[in-house]
């Protein structure tokens, strides 16, 4: 972590923190982002990228991005995170610093809709061919309304409340007093 | 060159008969993880058909089914799921929602197939390959969607409380109230073991969204003794709560009572109103017990006029004459009745039928009558010394009790009995500072009294002696009365059958008590029917014979409550009454018996 204590004024490192003595976390600017992960990357011998990842947080309207990064020389991981407008949701991209990124970028850009410009087949299916709703995993998704509207129900399926069918079962001549009003 | 550069493309060759690292492709076999989420096993047996699968699915993936062979019943909706995997995302919500764990996914995901159809089966009953599969997915520990947990209830202290009649019972705050109702999961199993299918889930919901206007507008939909029955109903709905297969099941009396509690009497009328249209005609009730009351209070505000005839000098029968104060304030069944009477009833006290007016009379002189007269009188021990001035019944006992009369019972009490009127008896014994025992045939897990009730008379200092049958009865030295009992074994009858109990020879004891009390059942007088002329009607023995809608074979004469069901409890009378008026109301109207 001395390392990062050097980078912290020069990338204005908002926040830095151990998890394990293995494993750090520090939070950065978006603007910044791509010059740090370089310098970890080329100087500071975090030479592999691990994965990108996002969380969506519709209450504060963001989108925090992280990126683990991996020193196979100290064995420690770094994850560098960064928070975005949900609005916007625009990121660089990083494929030129680790080619897989353009991977990584592709699958944020289908299930967060989060776009990195310039990212190779950013726009290519990832995993959900044909996908035509809004991105799942932001969490404003309403898994039930689209399922209802894109899976139109299949001829034959039929459900039964289990309060009805055992009043239709046990007690069939029972109505419950409604007054007429 | 080197020799060592030639040798070496050779030197490989002595791995060619070791296993291989690397996979081969094409794969032939693709396991899934341990863990892995694949097709969905549903354990029949275990499954009770409540539905909370289909509920919490995000995707609408799954239905409710009948399956054959699966019978419905009073704890399983006969239902089971079906998934259509055209929409299941393997999310597993399911599996962590299942009421009973009967729900589980395989670790087989490959299936190939060119009919579509095939994909949507009822997991657990096709004989699919997997159906037996130990591996896959199942519920993991540490964290659960349902909370096993019953909100605890508070009770008065045992020890002050035995020296009092102060209810025993506290209540639900409102917030633990609401806590409780978010343990429901709303499935409606329940509704079916409630003699009058009291919209439960809906009842529980509107505890849960604050809104009690509603919830006392459900509660008086099928029940106008809601405060009666938040106490001392036998419950049997919290018995088929989906909830109590792994955990408590939902306090669902004691959230009815919260409700009841938590509005003011006036709050109750405003929320029902009382606007109704005035038929014209005439019902004589006969017994003001909760069955008459509440075929009173349906037909009142169906528009007829109502008298409703009572022997006693107050209403309530069995609830106010039977039910300790205790466990029914006298008060809260006050406010109950008065709610009843507002709405048009008129209740004619001291009258007794077959004694002031024949139902002869009454037939004559109404458009319809409703008899619910109940089973007032103790049965017989059938033992010698039963008549000994140191034996009394029950219900004569806690009738008294009820009245104010002043009772000495003595230092030392035997109650024999196990229902809930001999734990009546013994915890109101108690509060007259006697030693108290139960002599009971059979197991405690036996006994009929409700569980909580045997709980609270133990805290109470009763003393509890099963498997003991009694004998005979005997006078005494001192003024005592001798209980002759013998212990009992349990000899068991076969698979479902209850275990009998049969005497051991030679295995007697004797206890000197000062007062014994007999609480075996209760039965009734009908010669006021038999005695009839015109008026006739079916009977058997102490019961008055009438179907499901309290018809009997006199069309203008209708029964219910202890007098005519089987199952002797408040809400079986208080769902007889409601039927009955149901019946009673298109009889009056039309002339002509319910069909």
């Amino acid at each position: 972590m001395e390392q990062i204590n050097e980078l912290k004024a020069r990338y204005s490192i908002s926040d830095s923190r151990d998890q394990r003595p293995d494993l750090g976390f520090i939070t950065v600017d978006p603007g910044r982002l791509a010059a740090l992960l370089a310098e970890l990357q080329q100087v500071r011998g975090y030479t592999h990228l691990s994965f990108i990842t996002a969380v969506d947080y519709p209450e504060t309207g963001t989108f925090q991005l992280t990126y683990m990064v991996h020193n196979f020389e100290s064995a420690h991981s770094l994850g560098v995170r960064t928070v975005i407008s949900r609005d916007t949701a625009l990121m660089e991209s990083v494929h030129h610093l680790w080619k897989q990124a353009k991977t990584y970028q592709r699958e944020l850009k289908e299930m967060y809709g989060i776009d990195f410009p310039g990212s190779p087949g950013v726009d290519d299916p990832f995993i959900l061919e044909g996908w035509q709703g809004p991105p799942p995993m932001r969490r404003d998704f309403d898994t039930r309304a689209y399922s209802e509207k894109t899976y139109f129900p299949r001829p034959g399926r039929k459900t039964s409340d289990p309060r009805r069918h055992m009043q239709s079962r046990l007690y069939p001549d029972y109505t419950p007093f409604e007054e007429e009003t | 060159m080197k020799l060592k550069d030639l040798i070496a493309p050779f030197s490989v060759w002595k791995r060619a008969t070791e296993k291989p690292y690397t996979a081969m492709k094409p794969l032939s076999e693709r396991p899934g993880a341990d863990r892995y989420r694949g097709f969905h096993i549903n354990d029949q047996e275990k499954c009770i058909g409540c539905g909370s699968c289909e509920a919490i699915c995000q995707n609408g993936a799954i239905d409710m089914v009948e399956v054959a062979g699966v019978e419905t019943t009073l704890t399983d909706s006969g239902l089971r799921p079906r998934i259509d995997y055209g929409r299941c995302c393997w999310c597993a919500l399911c599996v962590d929602i299942c009421t009973t764990d009967s729900l589980a996914m395989s670790n087989e995901y490959v299936w190939i197939d060119e009919d579509p159809e095939v994909f949507r089966f009822i997991a657990g009953a096709e004989g699919k390959p997997w159906d037996n599969s130990e591996k896959g997915y199942r519920r993991s520990g540490g964290y659960s969607l349902l909370d096993p947990e019953r909100v605890p209830m508070i009770l008065e202290d045992p020890k002050k409380g035995v020296t009092s009649f102060i209810e025993m019972v506290k209540g639900y705050s409102a917030d633990a109230a609401r806590q409780e109702a978010r343990r429901c999961v709303d499935c409606g199993l329940c509704i079916a073991s409630c003699p009058a299918h009291m919209d439960i889930p809906d009842y529980i919901r509107a505890i849960r969204d604050d809104d009690l206007e509603e919830a006392v507008k459900i509660l008086y939909r099928t029940n106008p003794m809601p405060a009666t029955c938040g106490r001392i109903c036998t419950r049997n709905c919290e018995s088929a709560c989906a909830i109590g297969v792994k955990g408590d099941p939902v306090a669902i009396r004691w959230l009815k009572r919260y409700i009841i509690d938590a509005v003011d009497p006036s709050d109750i009328t405003a929320a029902l109103g009382k606007e109704f249209s005035d038929s014209g005609k005439t019902v004589a009730v006969i017994g003001a017990g909760p069955g008459g009351l509440s075929c009173a209070y349906y037909l009142a505000r169906m528009g007829h006029h109502v008298t409703v005839f009572e022997s006693s000098k107050k209403a309530g029968g069995m609830i106010r004459y039977g039910v300790p104060e205790y466990r029914m304030p006298y008060d809260r069944l006050d406010d109950e009745i008065a709610h009843i009477t507002e709405q048009g009833v008129t209740i004619t006290y001291g009258v007794t039928i077959g004694v002031d007016k024949s139902l002869d009379e009454l037939a004559a002189s109404f458009d319809a009558v409703f008899i619910s007269t109940g089973l007032p009188d103790a049965s017989s021990l059938r033992l010698t010394g039963e008549d000994l001035p140191g034996v009394l019944s029950g219900v004569e006992f806690l009738e008294r009790v009820a009245r104010g009369e002043t009772i000495t019972l003595g230092r030392t009490v035997a109650v024999i009995g196990g229902g809930n009127v001999a734990i009546d008896a013994a915890r109101t014994a108690r509060r007259f500072g006697a030693e108290t025992t139960i002599y009971y045939r059979r197991r405690e897990e036996d006994m009929p009294a409700d569980w909580e009730e045997i709980h609270d008379a133990k805290l109470e200092g009763v003393e509890i002696i099963t498997q003991s049958i009694p004998i005979q009865l005997e006078k005494a030295a001192r003024g005592k009365t001798g209980l002759v009992w013998g212990r009992a074994r349990m000899e068991d009858q076969g698979p479902g059958k209850r275990p009998r109990p049969v005497l051991i020879v030679g295995e007697t004891y004797t206890a000197e008590v000062d007062t014994v009390i007999s609480a075996i059942g209760q039965t009734a007088d009908l010669s006021y029917i038999a005695e009839s002329k015109t008026a006739s009607v079916g009977i058997d023995g102490n019961k008055v014979l009438a179907d499901y809608h309290g018809r009997t074979e006199n069309v203008k004469i209708f029964a219910g409550g202890d007098v005519v069901n089987s199952i002797g409890d408040a809400i079986a009378a208080i769902a007889d009454g409601y039927r009955a008026a149901r019946s009673i109301d298109a009889y009056v109207l039309t002339g002509k018996g319910k069909t």
